[in-house]
Order: structure tokens, then C-alpha cells, then sequence
């Protein structure tokens, strides 16, 4: 075993010869947009983005279906399924089977088998002094799909956030790998924060954000403004606030969404400075526009994530 | 008419959603909201402060009593957040200017560079539609120390929006060092801008 629970990574990881190892993964969970096509897109880019952010390439994948056939009807599973399909596709792997149970909430994601090289493997820890981190989708998923279930949130505004939410993490996996990365994560329940925070808690470097780099969807910074925020924010916040320094600078509002939980969010990637910004710009080249450097790591302050 | 909710118990945002519902259901002028944690007390007087209505909170134990009364007139009670304009950079038109002069036009090169730099002070009415600045061939000079638009190029970067400079042009007119603003690309960057942008306008 290369990669297991000790480290809070992504997925688990197993060597199988010098050559080649299996990174295994599962993650599922009730919807959070209305149309079910978009729903399986979306809980199966959340799925398959685990591989991506251990450096990996989806090989296979299962469906794990809980689904109440008698109040919802086949239609709606087909479509979700149908969904999951286009994305597994996409991501070059194949679907090979799943379970399914019958259960009142309906619950649907996949259990997914990808291939690394186990010296090429990307892992949470490793950031060194010097690194910058660089952000792959803006944040405030979390808070739009409040506002969605608020009934606030324009129809344009609700097309972009699924799109971004169903986009794979793959382009930005495979441009990073001529880089020499140090660590990545994907950033997912525990906000760009708490994600951050697993990646230095105890360790023998700190970070500094900035702030006003992070991307963030400007319909987040409105919807929080009134208060539409996901309880998850503020379990996060209150959870790492022992580590995590903020400036007075960040406001409330700009806190919430650096907690807001991220459904299928981007990757969160270390490399050297000089490496950071060609790899930033290549990112960018390669269509995924919000991509930015959004902070710098250091030797002082130790296991301290300054927010500024 | 006044409302009175008890949303304890209840995990965000299902008391803010509680207390959007009961300030849209007819004509409320007071509200009184019972919450048992300070991320609920967060945000339900963050909406109801978008909703025109002063909110005075009182501990109470564990729990917190927000007293909200709506301020003045009501003549726009509910400023419906879906009529802003949603300034969405996904589906935001991409407008990429190339720049391979320092000067605009052709004829008089003293007016020429009156113009670009004229034209470079007045490009942010643009707005948020401009997404990519590229300076290729003699542009690149106005990327440069002592050029007359740097300082604006240098706040439009800090405003955040990308500008790009042309490597193998500064390394032809010896300039790499004397760039000021932007970063350095080259011609595949550039050529992935154009195909990306919605428009590509040509100086």
C-alpha cells in the first residue's frame, strides 16, 4: 500500500509492480441541481476527480445507485445514469458494472479504479517552501446550489455553475503532468481552506492565500451577501480555525466562501514559482480559464495557513 | 404585520430559506426569529439586511432573538437579485486585442503614438469583455520602462485582467529586461487566445 487513510488524501493507492498501481476511490450523494441528466454528470465528475488529483487516469468505473423506483419511475434514473455515462466516457474509462438499492433518498456516484505510476503519484503532502499553489475552478458551488434550493438563482447562473461542476478534472491533471508537481488535492466538502489545511497541518511549511487571487464566482459573493451560505461553511471554519489566520482585510462574506463546501471543485496544485506560472498560462491555453496562482508556501510560521 | 419564526434546530440555510419565505408572503413589517447558532444569526441578518430591514439581536442562553422591522417605504421590498445582471465569466463575451504597434494608424507617427496611447487609456470601457491583451512586434515597447501607457497596463493587470507579451519579440529588440508589465508568452499561448476568444480585434 502506497497511499491509505493515515493521510487524508484523495483515494487509496495500491502497488502492484515497479511500473504500475491502482488508485480506488468512491464517493456518491444525493442531488443538487433539478435536471437528472446533469446530476450524474456531475456526481460523476466528483467521483472520477479523485484519481485526477492523485495524478492518475480512470480506468474503470461501478455505479452506485440508491433510488425510490416507486415514487420517481425509471425515466429520471435513466438520464442520471446516462449522465454518469458521458462523463466516464470522457475520462477514457469504461463503466463495468454497480449496485443498486431501493432507499426513500435518492442517492447516486461511483466507485472508480484508475492507473498510476507509483513514482508519479500526486499525494497532499510534499509542498516545500517556495511552492505556489494554483487553483483550477473558482470557488462558491457550495453557496450557488443554496441559493438554487433557495430559489434565487438565475438560470444562467444555475447553467454555469453545472457546467463547471461537471467539468473533469483531467485537462488540468494531464497539462500538470510535464510539471514538477510537489503536492495537489482536489477541493471538495472541506472548501479550499480546509483542504489546504490537510495539506500543512503538521507539517514543517506554511502558506500564505491571497485572497483577492482566488477565483471566485461573483454570483457567490452576492448570494453569501444575503446569507445564503451552506451550514458546511461554517462547521469548516470553526474546525480549522485553529491553523488558519485571516486577515482583517478578508470580510465575512469572502471567509464563507473560501469554507464553502465545493462539489466536484478543482484541483488545488503545488510546484515551484517559475513552474507555477508557465503551468498557469498553460492551463488557461488549454481552456480552463478561472485557473490562478492564489498563494505561496514558506518555512515560518509552521502548519499556519495566512489568509490575506 | 408581524411574523414570528422559530427556526432552532435547524442547520443553514434552512433558516435563512424559512425567513425569505415569510418575508415574501404578504406585506411583513416585523419580523421576530428564534436561532440556536451563530452561523444561523450570520445569515439570516445578512438577508434580511438585503431586504431593507434593521435587525437588532439578543442572546438569550444559547439561543439568539433577531428583531428585524423593515426600514422606510417599502416601495422595492424584495430587490430581486435575479433581475442583477449576472456578470458570469463563463458565458461573458471574450474580446482578445492584439497590439503589434506603438503607434495607431498609418501616416503621421506623432499623432500615431498620440492615438495607441489614447486607445490603451479608453480600452477598459470594454469592461469585463476584455480578456486578453497580447502585444506581439513593436507593441511590446509599450510593455516596457518609460513607455507612456505602463502605468495604466500596470492597473489593468491589477484589476485582473491577462496581458500577455511576445518573448521572441523582446528577445529580437533585446527587451526581455526591460518589460514591465504582463507575462511572457509565446506563440502557442497566443495562438490558443485566438481560437478561444469570441473575438479577436487587430491593431
Amino acid at each position: 500500500m502506497l497511499v491509505g487513510l493515515g493521510t487524508a488524501d484523495d483515494a487509496g493507492v495500491y502497488q502492484i509492480s515497479e511500473e504500475l498501481a491502482l488508485i480506488q476511490t468512491v464517493d456518491f450523494f444525493t442531488p443538487i441541481v433539478d435536471d437528472p441528466f446533469d446530476f450524474g454528470r456531475i456526481a460523476a465528475a466528483n467521483a472520477l476527480s479523485d484519481v485526477y488529483a492523485m495524478g492518475g487516469e480512470p480506468k474503470t468505473a461501478m455505479n452506485l445507485v440508491a433510488y425510490p423506483m416507486q415514487k420517481l419511475g425509471k425515466e429520471i434514473l435513466r438520464a442520471v445514469l446516462a449522465g454518469g455515462i458521458e462523463k466516464i466516457r470522457e475520462a477514457g474509462a469504461v463503466l463495468i458494472g454497480g449496485h443498486s438499492v431501493e432507499d426513500d433518498e435518492f442517492k447516486y456516484g461511483l466507485s472508480v479504479t484508475g492507473f498510476v505510476h507509483p513514482r508519479k503519484i500526486y499525494t497532499n503532502r510534499g509542498l516545500r517552501p517556495g511552492d505556489r499553489l494554483i487553483l483550477t475552478k473558482p470557488l462558491g458551488f457550495g453557496i450557488i446550489n443554496t441559493a438554487i434550493k433557495g430559489g434565487l438563482a438565475s438560470s444562467e447562473t444555475i447553467s454555469e455553475v453545472t457546467e463547471l461542476m461537471a467539468s473533469l478534472n483531467k485537462t488540468a491533471s494531464e497539462v500538470s503532468k510535464s510539471f514538477p508537481i510537489a503536492a495537489c488535492t482536489d477541493v471538495t466538502g472541506f472548501g479550499l481552506l480546509g483542504h489546504l489545511a490537510e495539506m500543512i497541518d503538521g507539517t514543517d511549511v506554511g502558506v500564505t492565500v491571497e485572497s483577492k487571487n482566488v477565483p471566485v464566482l461573483p454570483d457567490a459573493m452576492t448570494f453569501a451577501s444575503i446569507g445564503f451560505v451552506p451550514g458546511g461553511a461554517h462547521r469548516n471554519r470553526n474546525f480549522r480555525s485553529n491553523i488558519v489566520r485571516l486577515s482583517d482585510d478578508v470580510g465575512p462574506v469572502m471567509q464563507d466562501v473560501l469554507f464553502d463546501p465545493q462539489t466536484s471543485g478543482g484541483l488545488l496544485i503545488g510546484c515551484p514559482e517559475k513552474a507555477a506560472r508557465v503551468l498557469k498560462n498553460q492551463l488557461i491555453s488549454n481552456g480552463i480559464s478561472y485557473a490562478a496562482i492564489i498563494g505561496a508556501v514558506h518555512d515560518t510560521e509552521k502548519g499556519i495557513i495566512n489568509v490575506i | 404585520m408581524v411574523k414570528t419564526l422559530d427556526a432552532r434546530g435547524l442547520a443553514c440555510p434552512a433558516p435563512v430559506l424559512m425567513t425569505k419565505d415569510a418575508v415574501e408572503s404578504g406585506d411583513v413589517t416585523t419580523v421576530e426569529i428564534i436561532v440556536d447558532n451563530e452561523a444561523a444569526k450570520e445569515n439570516v441578518s445578512r438577508f434580511l439586511g438585503s431586504r431593507q430591514f434593521s435587525v437588532t439581536s439578543t442572546q438569550d442562553g444559547t439561543d439568539f432573538k433577531l428583531l428585524a422591522q423593515r426600514e422606510g417605504t417599502a416601495k422595492d421590498p424584495l430587490p430581486a437579485v435575479e433581475s442583477k445582471p449576472a456578470p458570469a465569466s463563463g458565458t461573458q463575451k471574450k474580446i482578445m486585442v492584439l497590439i503589434a504597434t506603438d503607434r495607431l494608424g498609418f501616416g503621421d507617427d506623432e499623432l500615431g503614438q498620440k492615438l495607441i496611447v489614447s486607445f490603451i487609456k479608453t480600452i477598459k470601457e470594454m469592461g469585463k469583455e476584455l480578456w486578453r491583451l497580447v502585444f506581439v512586434n513593436n507593441g511590446v515597447k509599450l510593455t516596457i520602462s518609460g513607455s507612456p501607457v505602463l502605468e495604466d497596463l500596470l492597473a489593468y493587470e491589477k484589476n485582473g485582467l491577462t496581458i500577455l507579451v511576445c518573448g521572441t519579440c523582446l528577445t529580437h529588440f533585446d527587451l526581455l529586461e526591460a518589460k514591465k508589465v504582463g507575462e511572457t508568452t509565446n506563440m502557442l499561448d497566443i495562438v490558443t487566445a485566438m481560437q478561444l476568444a469570441d473575438k479577436v480585434i487587430n491593431l
